[in-house]
């Protein structure tokens, strides 16, 4: 597999403020990476780097080996919507067209961005969420083989963000990379094959979410008890643990242990809860981890 | 070629076809004075000079007509670009900056030549104005041609990149800039030195251009070197300028 994004040493300040440290990743071919990380931690800047919109301090960067008709194979759903005026959604969709020599068939983009029904529609009086479509149509107008996504389902209704990861799924299916941003945790765990977290100026973590789980804790237990605190304290794996009035909750590495410790007390649990641990919770769990290692 | 014609076609549409400030403001409010001081405020002048009044009136009207076409217009609409993120799209694509300049500037050539025929339509029959469809031809092509240095201007102000700094530097300019060169009022009434100052602009030197070639008359060379130094001067500036505010832009998000 070939290397579509490489970045290395990468750093980054605003003034004497440090935004990125020393940021060094590869991203392959036909894989969805997601990027997390709190407000503020700087994925916007990376992402806006990655697409040459802003300079580094130092530090190399090179998208799809910097080919010469890069910007033919690179499409963007910026964060921000475009809303232009005396403009329909047919208009801009083929005008943007115009701008690649391969784009997407006209009635294919439609499909997948989910704007059959808005075609006629003038560009801004589209409510946020048709606008989030449009901005996607916008960025795989071209018919691109790298897709940056930054928070792509931000004002989609519930149906509209399945019906967007499923589109997703299928361009993945197509060999397409996408690099994505999202603060819809839950939606990113079902789709993406790689979790960059971007924490502390850099990226503290870099791999799949089994193996961010075996590192933050696979399971979640919680249970109602009037036991006593102690008698849980010594169970082995046990990644976090929160006892608030007679609640219980652990984050554990090893559910089966947890459950074989807590056993002979059962008679004494109610709201007995086993779960695999979410992204989101994952998460949290690691920034909490990240702050307590500090 | 095709697809730059389309990318002119839709980008015409969204900018002059559909757009009602532009024909309120770039072609009515000329035509408006035009007829004011052509047809009603025109008591005192004797009928035997009013012909040459209502003709030369015809050719600053036409002129200050795409005064607010190329600046205001053109500050606004590529400013509305940029706060729409429309701007930020183009550039992503593989659409070469150059090219997305060059279909603006031909597209409000096509503003200027619009606004230009609708204002001799007036003088025509409003005013029974007659003149060959040569002189008339040749008065719109060159003021057409004429206003590229104005076509600039209203680039380099879009690129203040902020509303009310752009709309301050449109006032600023452009209703001094129409005064001082004589296309509301005869240059000669106003102040020597601001003659002086007056005759220097691309407005005055157009309108002296247009003045010739109405009354049958050698074009003066000065004023044709005069708009050419003009658009010399503010296409370098505005050249240098977008090459600054992009090495800025890539230092500062």
């Amino acid at each position: 597999m070939s290397t579509i994004i490489n970045v290395e040493h990468l750093n980054k300040n605003y003034g004497q403020k440090e935004i990125l440290h020393d940021l060094n990743f590869k991203v392959d071919h036909d894989q969805i990476i997601a990027l997390i990380g709190e407000n503020g931690a700087g994925k916007t800047t990376l992402i806006n780097i990655l697409l040459n919109l802003i300079s580094t301090n130092s530090g190399t960067v090179s998208i799809l080996d910097n080919a010469k008709d890069l910007k033919e194979r690179i499409g963007v759903m910026m964060q921000s919507n475009i809303s232009i005026t005396r403009i329909t959604v047919k208009e801009i969709l083929k005008l943007t067209q115009s701008y690649y020599k391969n784009p997407l068939p006209y009635e294919k983009l439609i499909e997948l961005a989910n704007l059959k029904k808005l075609e006629n529609s003038k560009m801004n009086e589209l409510s946020g969420g048709q606008k989030r479509h449009l901005a996607f149509a916008l960025a795989i107008a071209g018919n691109p083989d790298l897709l940056f996504l930054d928070e792509p389902t931000a004002g989609m209704d519930s149906q509209s963000r399945t019906k967007f990861w499923q589109t997703i799924s299928t361009l993945k299916s197509q060999h397409k990379t996408i690099f994505v941003t999202s603060h819809y945790l839950e939606e990113l765990e079902t789709i993406a094959d790689r979790i960059m977290i971007l924490q502390n100026k850099s990226i503290d973590f870099d791999g799949s979410i089994a193996e961010l789980r075996s590192l933050e804790g696979e399971s979640m237990v919680e249970f109602d008890s009037e036991l006593l605190p102690d008698l849980f304290k010594s169970i082995p794996d046990i990644i976090d643990f929160k006892n608030i009035g007679n609640h219980y909750r652990f984050t554990t590495k090893n559910a089966e242990s947890l459950m074989e410790k807590i056993t002979p007390y059962l008679n004494a649990i109610s709201n007995l809860k086993v779960q695999q641990n979410s992204l989101d919770s994952l998460f949290v769990n690691f920034n909490k981890g990240d702050a307590n290692h500090e | 070629m095709n697809r730059f014609i389309y990318q002119i076609n839709i980008n015409f549409k969204r900018i002059i076809l559909r757009n009602k400030r532009f024909f309120l403001f770039d072609m009515m409010l000329p035509i408006v004075f035009y007829l004011l001081y052509s047809k009603v405020l025109v008591t005192g002048i004797p009928q035997t000079d009013l012909k040459t009044w209502q003709m030369n009136y015809l050719i600053s009207m036409i002129i200050y007509s795409c005064l607010l076409g190329s600046i205001i217009t053109v500050a606004n609409t590529l400013l509305e670009d940029k706060t729409s993120h429309f701007d930020i799209l183009s550039q992503l694509t593989p659409l070469p900056r150059w090219q997305y300049y060059l279909s603006r500037i031909l597209i409000f050539l096509l503003l200027n030549l619009i606004s230009s025929i609708g204002i001799c339509l007036v003088g025509i029959f409003v005013n029974n104005l007659t003149l060959s469809i040569t002189t008339w031809s040749l008065i719109i092509l060159i003021t057409i041609i004429g206003t590229v240095p104005l076509i600039f201007i209203g680039i380099l102000i879009s690129l203040a990149n902020n509303p009310a700094t752009v709309n301050m530097l449109n006032n600023l300019l452009v209703f001094p800039l129409a005064m001082i060169s004589g296309l509301w009022w005869p240059i000669t009434m106003m102040p020597k030195w601001l003659q002086s100052i007056g005759k220097l602009t691309p407005t005055f030197e157009l309108s002296n251009i247009d003045q010739s070639i109405l009354h049958g008359k050698i074009i003066d060379n000065q004023y044709v070197l005069g708009i050419i130094l003009w658009l010399v001067a503010i296409g370098t500036t505005t050249l240098l300028i977008t090459k600054y505010q992009k090495y800025k832009e890539l230092d500062i998000e």
